[in-house]
Order: C-alpha cells, then structure tokens, then sequence
C-alpha cells in the first residue's frame, strides 16, 4: 500500500449493479468501461462488498463473468461481515485465483436478505458477533500470506471507542487503514497520522456533490466551507493537508469528474 | 426427486391500494417482488436437489409481468419455470387458484414434491398450499421448519408450532409450506441471473392444463370479498430518555422489552 502512496496511485470506488436491478446488461457494461478505464489510468479499482447494506453482485463474481483483467496490485475488494461461511470462502479463493491481495476489511452493513457471520463460522470465541477483527484474524489465519488486509477508521465515531477498535483490528492484522470521507481536515484523522506514523493511511474524498448524503452516511451533519459544495476543489486541498497520505475517491463522476483527477495530485 | 414450489408476485411497496370496487389488491403501478416465505421455499427445494439429486420446477400463476419471480427462482438454483396465465383465471380465490395450480402440477407430471411459502403476505391466507393438497388429494404438512431426512418415498420434516415443534413423516407426493425458519435463502450469483434472463419460459393458459372453465376464476371461487377496511393508524409515540449513555442504554433496553419489541 505504501507503493500506491509513493506512486500516487488513486483508489477509486466502483459499485457493483444492484441484484434488482431493471437494466442489468446495461449496468455491467457500464461496471466493465469504469473498471477497464481505473486499470488503463494506473489507478487503484476498490469493489464495494454490498454497500450501504443494498444487495449487489460481489466484486469478484463481476470481474470472472465479465471477462475483466486485473492489474496486479490494482484492485482491492471489500469484505464484510454478511455473508455466509461458504460464499466468503468462496470470494476469498477467487481473489487468490485473480491474484487481488488487497482487501478492505469492515464489519459493513446488513439486511433482511443478507446472512452474516458467526462466530462459530469464523472460529472465534468469546464473542456473540463477527466483526472486521474477528474476519480480520480468520482471513490471516486461513489464508496466511496471500492478502494485504485494510481496515476502516471513522473519525466521527466517539474517538476514544474508534482508537480502541483500531487497535484491535492492527493486532488482527491489519496493515493499512482507509478513513471515512474527510472534507478538507479532521482533526481526528491527523491524530491517527501521529498515532501510527509507520501505518499507511488511505483518506476518503467524497466526490459527489451531494454532502448532505455524506451526513446520512456518517450521522452527523457535514458542513462546508463552499455552497454549493465543490468536490475537485476539496479534493485538491485534501492533497495539501494530507501529503503522506493516499486517497480513496468515493462516488466519483466517471463522465463529469474522472478526466479532472488526473493533474490534482502532483 | 422432482419438487414444484410455488411462488408469487406481490407488491413490493406498503403503498398498495384495495380497489373498493372490486376489493382486489390494486396491482397496477407497484413494484412487484416475490412473496419473501416463497424464498424460502425455493431455497428449500434447491438444498433437496443439492443433497440427493432431482429437478425444481418454479410454478406461478399471474400476469405476464410475473415471470419477474420464476426468473428469481431460476437465478438461485431452480431449473425450470413454468408460468400459468390466461384471462380466465382472473378473479381466482384461494380455492380456484389451488385447482389451477394442482391442474399445472398434474401437467408437469411425475411430481414427487410441491413446495409453497407458508402465506402470502399480500392475501395473508395461509390457504393455497393446504388447497392444492385438497386438490390433488396429497398428504400435506404445514408450518415446516426443518426437512431432516428424505427417503424413497417418505420425507421428515419439523412442523412449528407454538409450544415448540412436531417430527412428522409424510409420505410422498405431498405438499409442505414453509416459515422463515426453516433456512437462509441464497443471494442470486450473476452467472445465475444471467441464467435466469436466457432461460424459455413456457406460458401455459387454462386450456392446456385441462381445467373446466367452471372451476376457474370468479366462477370457480367460492368466497366472495364482500368488505375490506383498513387497519387502525398506529399511534406514533416518542419517549425523551436522560442520563448518561450507560443510564439511557439501559433505559432504552428496559422500554424496548416492555413494549415486546427486542
């Protein structure tokens, strides 16, 4: 991970198409022109694990059906908790056969139709729920050497809870942290920078234009500094404060934003 | 093993509306999806077909919008669907569907097995399932959260109640409806809802499967809908807990045990 850092290589975030989706040929057509276009551009293809809780086709199912090619070390895919035993072990020996290495690691959100973990699943004890560390320390036991496992920080979570979760998910075997969107600066993420300099640290730039949709998502009510909110401007200056750092390009505009991206991190 | 399950399109919306004219479900408009106790039973079917072989055949009758569902029920592991519609069903209760539906399992033929979610959650009946048993003159049992053993001709199965629950043996062909606790349904793959979207789908009218015209839609249907009226608006309530976290957690927890809700 350090690697995409020094190379400044960007993580972009693709989402898989929804299971009930109405125009699925067209949306995996769109998945593969997205995906195809992160790999020619050098940068990082980062495969949603049904986000936000909203059932989708797994990230590696998408690049074995459709033919796709990863780059080595140029895609990473999420892993979440809701999943059976058998379909996680089965997301986990794809990614080996595709030669991905990089998992994002996160308890994520479920639903009615999602199953999730047990611990007995993932051969934990002492716990009534799987979360990322309990996934984390399976992945490393199960699968020793074969990933390079990240995990998520959310610095609008209470911090003391948040550095104590981050510990345990390090002591699991996470290598690399990935924050939540960072508008400009926060001040918890530069006490993570202090906290643990020798970790890479990846920091998440919303790139829609619809901030009050990254106040859902966080649960507390993001303000900015421009009206109305100007994603590549924030995105530059995220640059500016965060100079060690890698950056996550979540819900960019393939059509409106991705030909700006190219000459902001210099 | 050759198993059926029946399935059906329901509104996927809390916004469906009662024609007040012919106190039907306004289906126009709203996004169907299959009844959720129908998932479990096609997941149910799939798992019997994994463990000791055979064929699932997803069985409906609706519009021709309704293949929506069998193509679900083919993206999970069934192998064939067969979709019933016609005009002349039209107005079909739980009765004169049961007849159409058994008419369409006879047809198919060499049945060993049908499967149907416990209820519909849009009719709420628990009916169809018993009456296609009815219908077919099969031993069928209801309520089933957990098939443990299928023998040559014979299968065992858990039957819930609310005590606990009753092992049964039925003798096959038989029909079973299922509750949600009987599995987790599979999540569709993309190379299965690939599948699904190429596969054929015979559509099947009252004439081929032989039904008396009698039996079928209003004149077939016995009950009649003569009223329906809404439920009572729920009362919307809001408690303002203090303390500390530790205190209003605790606070929380102790409300949403009074009130049955955790």
């Amino acid at each position: 991970m350090r690697q995409h850092i020094e190379n400044k290589t960007y993580h972009v975030e693709i989402l898989p198409p929804k299971q009930d989706s109405e125009k699925l040929d067209a949306d995996l057509e769109a998945f593969g022109v997205k995906f195809n276009r992160v790999m020619e551009s050098g940068y990082c293809a980062c495969l949603t694990d049904n986000a936000m809780g909203n059932l989708a086709f797994q990230g590696t199912e998408m690049i074995e059906e459709l033919g796709l090619e990863p780059k080595k070390d140029l895609v990473m895919i999420h892993l979440n908790t809701f999943h059976t035993k058998d379909d996680l072990d089965r997301i986990l020996n794809s990614c080996r056969i595709l030669k991905i290495r990089q998992l994002l690691v996160i308890s994520g959100d479920g639903s009615d139709r999602l199953p999730k973990l047990s611990p007995a699943d993932v051969g934990a004890h002492n716990t009534e729920a799987v979360t990322s560390v309990e996934l984390l320390q399976y992945i490393v036991r199960e699968y020793p050497g074969d990933f390079e496992l990240g995990v998520a920080f959310n610095p609008y979570e209470p911090e003391e809870h948040e550095f104590a979760k981050m510990e345990r998910k390090l002591a699991a075997g996470a290598t690399f942290i990935i924050t939540q969107p960072v508008i400009e600066r926060h001040e918890v993420v530069d006490k993570l920078l202090v906290k643990y300099p020798k970790i890479p640290v990846i920091v998440e730039a919303w790139m829609s234009k619809k901030i009050d949709l990254l106040s859902e998502a966080v649960g507390y009510e993001i303000k900015t500094a421009t009206d109305p909110f100007d994603p590549i401007a924030t995105l530059k200056i995220l640059h500016q404060n965060y100079k060690s750092c890698g950056i996550y390009l979540s819900l960019l505009g393939f059509k409106t934003q991705y030909d700006f991206i190219k000459d902001t991190w210099k | 093993m050759k198993i059926v399950v029946c399935v059906k399109q329901v509104p996927g919306s809390n916004d469906a509306k009662i024609d007040p004219e012919t106190k039907r479900i306004v289906r126009e408009g709203i996004k169907a999806v299959t009844n959720p106790f129908d998932t479990y039973a096609v997941e149910e079917a799939v798992r019997i077909k994994e463990k000791i072989g055979g064929e699932v055949v997803v069985l409906t009758m609706g519009p021709p919008r309704a293949d929506i569902v069998l193509r679900e029920g083919i993206s999970v592991g069934a192998d064939k669907a067969v979709l019933l519609s016609d005009r002349a069903f039209g107005g079909s209760d739980t009765w004169a569907t049961s007849y159409a539906l058994a008419k369409a399992i006879e047809k198919i033929g060499s049945v060993d097995l049908v499967i149907c979610g416990k209820q519909a959650i849009d009719g709420d009946t628990a009916q169809v399932g018993p009456g296609i048993a009815a219908q077919l003159d099969w031993p069928q049992a209801t309520y089933v959260m957990a098939v443990p053993e299928v023998k040559p001709g014979l299968i065992q199965v858990k039957r819930m109640h609310e005590d606990g629950w009753d092992l049964c043996e039925v003798k096959l062909p038989a029909v079973l409806t299922v509750v949600k606790d009987i599995n987790q349904p599979r999540i569709p793959t993309l190379k299965g809802r690939l599948a699904a979207q190429k596969i054929e789908i015979p559509t099947w009218t009252a004439a081929d499967i032989g039904a008396e015209p009698e039996l079928i839609g209003l004149n077939g249907s016995p009950t009649r809908v003569v009223k329906t009226n809404p439920p009572p608006a729920r009362e919307k309530a809001s408690l303002k807990l203090d303390g500390t976290p530790a205190e209003t957690a605790g606070k929380l927890v102790h409300e949403l045990r009074v009130r049955g809700l955790v």
